[in-house]
């Protein structure tokens, strides 16, 4: 069996037990419609707030739901010590950060394309075909969290405090992506879309591709004991 | 000739300042059953840790059928827990945890064996029932089935007969009994020593992250049970 196989197997398996369960989707997409509803109550949403703190309110439901699926997401492998089971199987190990970082990122774009149809809507901002660039925008910032997210994940869910360990240990490193993804998203809202937004979108890829990277080497170390 | 199937060599393990291992040498040969005893704390789940290729040896080195299982996938290939955990996911029926281990250790037969050990362990007729409405015992049949699945040369067994009644542990023994049979090589930890008696043939004592007793093994439970009190100064 090879790497993208055992990668799929896992990325399948946390699927289907998703599937039976929506223990991570369903509390990620409240919480994150939840904090959209909290800002707009409290701010004075639409018309010039949308590009002032728009993307910003956006992200931060996305990051704020992206912790809660992570710090799920190595619950089952803890659960009955399974993690001990895929550390054991033949094959290099990464394919298990692999399977797990595309199953969150998955959920993540799930979220979001959930929230989007609510964010429009506090916001009052009228759908249109320019949304579409910020498919693009979700996709590259989702991938960035979910590349250092399931890494920081792995690591803190041995660890007693790892609900606490987690947020302390992703959000300082998910800044620079965090930043261009407030950033690429204020653009697309405000129909910029040429050569400003592209610098943004080529940071987040870089961002997500060197992060991938160095997990896929990390992993091993990270979930030992 | 005699094959060294599982080996330790001067293996150690520290977490911080605290050692479970001292420079452990060990070497069990094919078709062996040791036993593993010691009191809390002794290192036998470490050491049993280090075998699976699970914890990497602080110093030293853990080789399985000549391999080390950290570096040598074919070495992982070889070795088949069972612990008191399960190791297998609640939310998954039993057929569905069992064929994702099979893809995972690439069994070209896959559907055929999860059937037989599902057979096997007598669970073929809940394969489609979720886990989390197994009993204990249920649990620790298809944990036996998940470690079997791949047709391992080296059973490592950790405390495989904790949170199971009488008759479930009665079960568990026979069925160890067989596969033993087959001339599978088996490390078992157990603080139910006398449950080990028909099984082992060697006896391994670990105190203090040392081994301070090993040999062969031919008695009784009570002779066991009582050796293992001898040596750890405490009834098991």
């Amino acid at each position: 069996m090879n790497f993208w196989q055992r990668t799929l197997a896992i990325l399948h398996k946390d699927l289907m037990a998703e599937w039976r369960t929506k223990e991570r989707l369903s509390p990620m997409a409240f919480f994150s419609l939840l904090v959209l509803l909290v800002f707009n109550f409290s701010f004075e949403l639409g018309g010039a707030a949308l590009h002032e703190i728009g993307p910003g309110v956006l992200w931060s439901s996305f990051v704020f739901a992206s912790l809660l699926g992570l710090s799920r997401s190595f619950a089952d492998e803890r659960e009955n010590h399974s993690l001990d089971a895929l550390l054991m199987a033949p094959g290099d190990r990464s394919a298990i950060y692999l399977g797990k970082m595309l199953g969150n990122l998955l959920f993540l774009l799930a979220v979001e394309l959930i929230c989007l149809p609510f964010f429009t809507l506090f916001f009052n901002l009228s759908p249109g075909w320019f949304l579409v660039p910020l498919l693009g925008v979700f996709f590259l910032g989702s991938a960035c969290l979910s590349a250092a997210g399931t890494l920081f994940a792995a690591m803190s869910s041995n660890m007693r405090l790892r609900e606490l360990l987690l947020p302390l240990l992703m959000l300082p490193m998910i800044l620079p992506a965090l930043i261009s993804c407030v950033e690429a998203t204020g653009l697309v809202l405000d129909h910029e879309w040429g050569e400003s937004l592209y610098p943004h979108l080529k940071m987040l890829a870089v961002y997500a591709i060197v992060f991938i990277a160095l997990s896929l080497m990390l992993f091993e170390y990270a979930v030992e004991e | 000739m005699l094959v060294d199937d599982i080996v330790l060599e001067k293996a150690s393990k520290h977490f911080a300042s605290f050692i479970a291992l001292r420079a452990v040498d060990l070497s069990v040969q094919r078709g062996q059953f040791a036993l593993l005893a010691g009191a809390n704390g002794a290192g036998k789940s470490t050491l049993l840790r280090l075998a699976a290729g699970v914890s990497r040896p602080s110093s030293g080195r853990v080789l399985i059928a000549g391999e080390d299982p950290q570096r040598n996938s074919k070495a992982r290939a070889a070795i088949g827990l069972l612990s008191h955990h399960t190791l297998l996911y609640d939310d998954l029926s039993a057929e569905e945890n069992l064929s994702f281990f099979a893809q995972l250790y690439g069994l070209t037969d896959a559907t055929q064996r999860v059937e037989e050990v599902l057979q096997e362990v007598g669970l073929l007729e809940h394969r489609r029932r979720r886990l989390r409405g197994f009993s204990r015992g249920m649990r620790q049949r298809l944990a036996l089935a998940r470690a079997t699945l791949h047709r391992p040369a080296v059973l490592l067994l950790d405390e495989p007969f904790t949170g199971l009644d009488q008759p479930a542990c009665a079960a568990l023994s026979q069925r160890l009994l067989q596969v033993k049979e087959q001339g599978h090589t088996c490390m078992m930890v157990t603080h139910r020593v006398g449950e080990a008696a028909a099984l082992a043939d060697r006896l391994v004592v670990l105190r203090r992250g040392r081994i301070c007793h090993d040999q062969a093994w031919r008695g009784s439970s009570q002779d066991l049970v009582e050796t293992c009190a001898s040596f750890l100064g405490t009834t098991l």
